[in-house]
């Protein structure tokens, strides 16, 4: 015996033009819901995952002092201010406070590199506290410093790529003539720390002559208040506290702006495709109205007739919400790619991040709005009057 | 008949994901090998061809020209091995082929060697000939790099050729012919002395096989 499925599916394929082009319909407002759902999930992940790789989320330095390297070469190092080493003692207690690391940046002016001279940054880490800020970072060769005093050094990966050098080569510390031994040469991050060359603080405070450093860099607990020992670090004289949760937030910020108009389009796009849904059905129902009147002459009640147009609406539903997300599946590393030309400032890593969970969510987001707006000709259909349509004219 | 038209559609079907696949494997970032550009071309064309009007930069590897073959012929001629993670088949080449008018002036060209302290960057303009006009290190991290980017220094190269190269290794240093007499203007930095001339020689070498082979060959 032929089941209402089968009829449902049946009674789709005599119009397949039709029923193609609605599902195509279906199809393009999943594939663009779930990837913007995706969006919205990767981008934060992503974005956490970039500040998490920065090691710290808090740095204190001295006030009006640069804090970015690409900042700090284009200053020429010149604007480096300097706090006290003793200020790191004053933060370390706090209970908020996971880890400290201090930090020493310094630019030494190379007057061969390029024609008019360059400038070469170094920062300077703690053996012993910088590692365990960056455990997520992976060594091409070497490892780090064997003392904390070492004349030695850990490349970026493209500073060793530019500078071609392997664990056991010399580097030169322009202005000072310093010699340093590489240990250990750093994967690629996708960070500036790419670009850096790290070097034991105590090394570098003896070649700078500076007994002072530049930064502080604060992991925070992570049930603290961020906020709060922010507010604290504020007290400390001459002083600025950069937060990454606070950059966080107005990235943030400006992302949601974007999302909200574009889940605005594929919620228009999701309302086209479900009056498309409601045009194909209808269609469907008034051609078939004398199809419809034999069956209810034959025993079949107004709930049967409704469920069966019903399961067609199911049926274009979830097949071309299926499809959607398949796609949205296949092409996620294209939208990646268009969505970072799109954004001002896009993290590492996957930006649309699509898993199962949330395929099924929007499957069935799709399943339950098609089969509400499935609802008006399914009850149409089953107002259906069998003499009267009987009657009519085909 | 039927199957054979549904053989057809499949693989219509098929053809144009297989596209879309292909050009999202494509567009997949690669991490290649770091090759070696002027740092100002517009200004460095005008200072190394003064006659010039315009240049046009093209970009090869030994990998996409010859392959191992091509790598193999290369170290023979140089006289060493390619080494070093930095040192591989894959590393691009920028060319700047120079014009003066309609006429084709000659060409620039870099590479990357690994020195002393850091890596040196070593540049030459040649004639259509393959003759140098000019030869600097466009960047050297050495307390001597002074001596070795000095114009005198350069100036030894002018008029050379790689045949010139081929009767000296830079490796070991010894040969004869006209590049055995230069001297290293700063003897404390005999490795990157010897480092710039292998670069040099490796320069011409390349050069030698992308370009003017290529045009020696032309009817």
């Amino acid at each position: 015996m032929i089941s209402r499925f089968q009829i449902a599916y049946k009674n789709l394929l005599r119009k397949k033009a039709r029923t193609l082009l609605t599902l195509v319909g279906i199809m393009l407002s999943s594939w663009v819901l779930v990837s913007l759902l995706g969006f919205n999930r990767g981008y934060e992940a992503a974005l956490n995952r970039d500040i998490d790789n920065m090691g710290y989320q808090l740095m204190v330095m001295a006030k009006g002092c640069p804090y970015e390297a690409a900042t700090m070469m284009l200053q020429g190092g010149t604007g480096l201010r300097y706090i006290e080493q003793s200020m790191v003692d004053s933060i370390v207690h706090r209970s908020e406070v996971d880890k400290v690391t201090p930090i020493l940046m310094q630019a030494f002016f190379d007057p061969d590199k390029g024609d008019g001279g360059g400038i070469a940054g170094y920062f300077g880490v703690d053996a012993e506290t910088f590692p365990t800020m960056k455990p997520f970072f992976r060594f091409r060769q070497g490892g780090w410093f064997h003392d904390e005093q070492a004349a030695e050094a850990v490349m970026g990966y493209e500073a060793a790529e530019l500078e071609q050098r392997e664990v056991g080569d010399k580097i030169l510390v322009p202005e000072k003539n310093v010699q340093l031994k590489v240990v250990g040469i750093l994967e690629r991050t996708g960070t500036q720390d790419d670009g850096t060359i790290f070097v034991p603080l105590k090394t570098l405070q003896k070649i700078s002559g500076i007994d002072k450093i530049t930064t502080i860099g604060i992991k925070v607990k992570k049930d603290a208040d961020s906020a709060k020992l922010e507010a604290a670090l504020y007290q400390l004289p001459d002083v600025q506290v950069v937060s990454f949760t606070q950059v966080k937030q107005t990235i943030m910020k400006l992302v949601a702006t974007a999302r909200v108009m574009v889940l605005s389009i594929a919620i228009i796009a999701m309302l086209i495709a479900m009056a498309g849904v409601v045009n194909t059905i209808l269609m469907s129902v008034l051609e078939r109205l004398q199809e419809i009147g034999i069956l209810k002459t034959m025993g079949a009640m107004p709930g049967d007739i409704f469920i069966l147009v019903w399961t067609e609406t199911l049926i274009l539903c979830s097949s071309g919400g299926v499809a959607g997300i398949g796609l949205a599946f296949v092409f996620a590393r294209l939208s990646d790619i268009l969505v970072r030309r799109v954004l001002p400032y896009a993290p590492g890593g996957e930006l649309v991040a699509i898993d199962l969970k949330l395929a099924l969510l929007t499957l069935a987001v799709i399943v339950v709005v098609g089969l509400l707006s499935g609802i008006y000709p399914a009850w149409k259909a089953g107002r259906v009057r069998p003499l009267e349509s009987i009657r009519s004219e085909g | 008949m039927r199957g054979e038209g549904s053989i057809q559609m499949i693989r219509k079907a098929l053809v144009f994901p297989l596209a879309l696949l292909l050009l999202l494997v494509a567009a997949l970032p690669a991490l290649g090998a770091v090759g070696c550009d002027l740092n100002d071309p517009d200004r460095d064309v005008a200072r190394l061809f003064p006659d010039s009007s315009g240049y046009k930069t093209s970009y090869t590897a030994i990998d996409k020209r010859g392959g191992e073959p091509l790598l193999r012929e290369v170290e023979k001629r140089l006289g060493d091995r390619f080494h070093g993670i930095y040192e591989t088949i894959d590393v691009p080449y920028t060319i700047y082929e120079v014009y003066s008018g309609r006429r084709k002036a000659g060409y620039i060209h870099g590479v990357n060697q690994k020195g002393q302290f850091g890596g040196i960057q070593v540049f030459v303009a040649l004639d259509m000939e393959g003759r140098i006009k000019s030869f600097y290190i466009q960047k050297m991290t050495s307390q001597w790099a002074k001596k070795l980017r000095d114009p005198r220094f350069g100036r030894q190269f002018a008029g050379l050729s790689l045949r010139d190269f081929e009767a000296y290794d830079p490796v070991a240093g010894k040969g004869s012919g006209r590049v055995a007499e230069i001297r290293n203007p700063a003897p404390e930095a005999e490795a990157d002395f010897r480092a710039a001339l292998r670069a040099l020689k490796k320069n011409l070498i390349l050069m030698d096989e992308f370009v003017y082979s290529a045009e020696r060959g032309k009817p």
